[in-house]
């Protein structure tokens, strides 16, 4: 059952900047949808949207076929939990988890109930009478979550939750929450800047650019065919290769001097790329293509590469290989590499769309 | 931050205007008092009497001095509770306009620039019943204003003309406490299903309460010590002794009265209020609430 639908949903400010000039979106019941994109790209304006913390300007919003465009966030039946937590500074966990419930008339009796059980899923039983300040940062996070769940919400939004947790943290909480909502089968709305713990958390991603959704898909469908060189850059870590290029019938001309033979019906400019993983070391009779070394990363597992490809003139584009395990490569050497077809992606450099 | 100076004589140079500005006017006028305090001095000033604590005797046994206090404590507690609500409410209108902002919160800021004896004299001049456009304005309304003849109105006079101009400083520390309350904070107490009213009542107003005491201090020594002016300039501390707070009953009885040891006894009595103040102020401000 579809339970969350943006039809055409646009944002202009009032000083006339088009924040979003039109999104679709139909989210299914139960499912985790990450909101994603560089920081101004109007993915949390989408949320508070979706909250009713913004005015929509343009398109509809529904949640369960009832129109929200006009209603108070209140009335929406969505939890939200802020980046900086929002708790209330003042009141206690308990009374933090308690104020929506007061707020709508809940018996005290119910309340105690709801509380008490989301306190001890969450393990802060031992923690409902203290204050915000007197807590970790997981614990804020851990009763921001507490205080959006115990109102057993239609919908849960998330604006960039983790950003304030140290790394460790962050990956404790991903995987947390992953488990919450999988447990509690919410529908769910979750902002982040960060792809990685967009790749781990969605269902299906949005990937944001300038207000526009580039691509809505699976992580692996973005990964494997990202529809636009955006997505292609965004999505993978380290990004992908992107390669101004030219299509002709002798292949595509990646310099004046390199070509990768292949055979397509598409001719003029586009764009090129390989992630950093699929490039293979190879030799000088095989290779595609040889990489002048500029720098070396080793992270033990894997060992990233960052050169530029060498041409007869010396100012190729950058390129960097990732290899798993430990490679120690002389900088400022050659290394050749063979780029297999089966990796590529194209883009039209016109429309940014995949070929 | 830890400043050190080469030499031993140039911070003592710098800091030289302002400890004699606080000797000459601060503390030798007070400890003239205290030493006044224990003396009986004639009208005209040419001879006095070591009379030990007679002078506080007389005081405290004085029904007019339990009078003047009681007065004080009125104005003092109105003009803090009129012009803190006042100035709450300006500040949370002034939170939400968007539209000209900076000049509803500039003209608001002006009353503090206005001395406080021209305050007075403005307020009085509204108010003259023979003249006023505000108390003509009542008289039409049906209420006879006559503050020269109703201790009552007397005291209105007062509290308005020194509410009034308080009221910019106390606007100016709720708006930056409205300011300093993270508008997520209001947004979750919105989706938590809070209306408005409540979300100022439940989350805005306890999140200023450091904010609120800081003010109410403030206020209350403001009222019991700054406001002579506004007082000698709109009502003298009369009808009869209707407006005479502490301090302008020690300037009456000083300077009119000439009862200088009275008077000078009655300034010890208040220097021991203002410390007490001062303490209750440092102690509570620096236990105030921190909240991250």
């Amino acid at each position: 059952m579809t339970d969350v639908i943006l039809e055409k949903v646009g944002k202009t400010y009032p000083n006339g900047y088009h924040a979003i000039p039109s999104v679709d979106l139909s989210i299914e019941e139960g499912e985790f949808i990450v909101l994603v994109g560089p920081s101004g790209c109007g993915k949390s304006t989408l949320l508070r949207m979706v909250a009713g913390l913004e005015s929509i300007s343009t398109g509809e919003l529904r949640i369960r076929g009832e129109r929200m465009n006009e209603k108070e966030p209140a009335e929406r039946d969505i939890a939200m939990v802020f980046q900086n937590y929002a708790l209330y500074p003042h009141m206690s966990v308990y009374d933090n988890m308690a104020y929506g419930l007061k707020n709508r008339g809940m018996a005290k009796k119910m309340i105690e109930e709801k509380v008490s059980d989301v306190a001890a899923m969450l393990g802060l039983t031992e923690l409902l009478q203290r204050k915000p300040r007197q807590l970790s940062g997981g614990q804020r996070q851990r009763v921001a979550m507490g205080r959006a769940m115990v109102r057993d919400p239609k919908v849960f939004l998330f604006d960039e939750p983790l950003s304030n947790l140290d790394a460790k943290l962050r990956v404790q909480m991903r995987v947390e929450i992953r488990q919450l909502q999988r447990k509690l089968g919410t529908t769910t709305l979750y902002v982040t800047h960060d792809q990685v713990e967009a790749m781990t958390l969605a269902d299906r991603l949005v990937v944001l650019n300038k207000g526009k959704a580039e691509q809505i898909g699976t992580p692996m469908d973005l990964y494997n065919k990202p529809a636009t060189p955006f997505v292609a850059a965004f999505i993978g870590s380290p990004s992908m290769n992107l390669v101004d290029a030219n299509l002709t019938e002798q292949g595509i001309h990646l310099s004046e001097t390199l070509t990768l033979p292949l055979s397509h019906q598409h001719r003029g400019d586009i764009v090129w790329g390989i992630r950093p993983e699929h490039l293979e070391v190879s030799d000088e009779r095989n290779a595609d293509f040889a990489l002048r070394i500029q720098a070396v990363e080793s992270l033990g597992a894997e060992t990233l590469i960052h050169g530029k490809i060498e041409t007869e003139f010396g100012n190729g584009e950058p390129m960097v290989v990732r290899l798993s395990g430990p490679h120690l490569p002389e900088v400022n050497s050659l290394m050749w590499l063979t780029a297999p077809m089966s990796h590529w992606h194209l883009f039209d450099a016109k429309t940014q769309q995949r070929l | 931050m830890t400043v050190t100076f080469p030499q031993k004589g140039l911070p003592w140079l710098l800091l030289l205007p302002q400890l004699l500005v606080t000797a000459i006017f601060f503390l030798w006028p007070a400890e003239q008092a205290l030493e006044q305090a224990f003396y009986q001095e004639d009208a005209f000033g040419l001879s006095r009497e070591f009379i030990g604590l007679e002078n506080f005797a007389d005081l405290f046994t004085d029904p007019l001095y339990y009078q003047s206090m009681l007065t004080t404590l009125v104005f003092s507690f109105s003009v803090a509770i009129v012009g803190m609500s006042l100035a709450l409410l300006l500040a949370v209108m002034a939170d939400r306009i968007i539209r000209g902002k900076l000049a509803y919160q500039t003209l608001l800021i002006w009353p503090y620039a206005v001395a406080p004896a021209l305050a007075g004299v403005l307020w009085w001049i509204l108010f003259d019943p023979s003249m006023g456009p505000i108390a003509l304005w009542l008289k039409s309304a049906g209420i006879n204003w006559n503050h020269y003849l109703d201790g009552n109105q007397a005291m209105i006079l007062v509290v308005i003309a020194s509410t009034w101009k308080q009221i910019s400083y106390n606007f100016l520390f709720f708006l930056a406490g409205l300011q300093a309350v993270p508008r997520s904070l209001i947004e979750a107490a919105a989706i938590d299903g809070a209306s408005p009213f409540k979300r100022f009542w439940t989350i805005v107003f306890p999140l200023l309460s450091p904010t609120t005491f800081f003010l109410l201090v403030v206020n209350l020594v403001y009222a019991f010590f700054e406001t002579f002016g506004v007082i000698d300039a709109t009502t003298k501390g009369g009808p009869g002794q209707s407006t005479t707070t502490l301090v302008y009953k020690v300037f009456d009885d000083g300077f009119v009265g000439l009862d200088l040891g009275g008077s000078a006894a009655q300034s010890v009595v208040l220097m021991a209020i203002v410390g007490l103040m001062t303490v209750i102020q440092f102690r509570f401000i620096e236990r105030k609430v921190q909240y991250s």
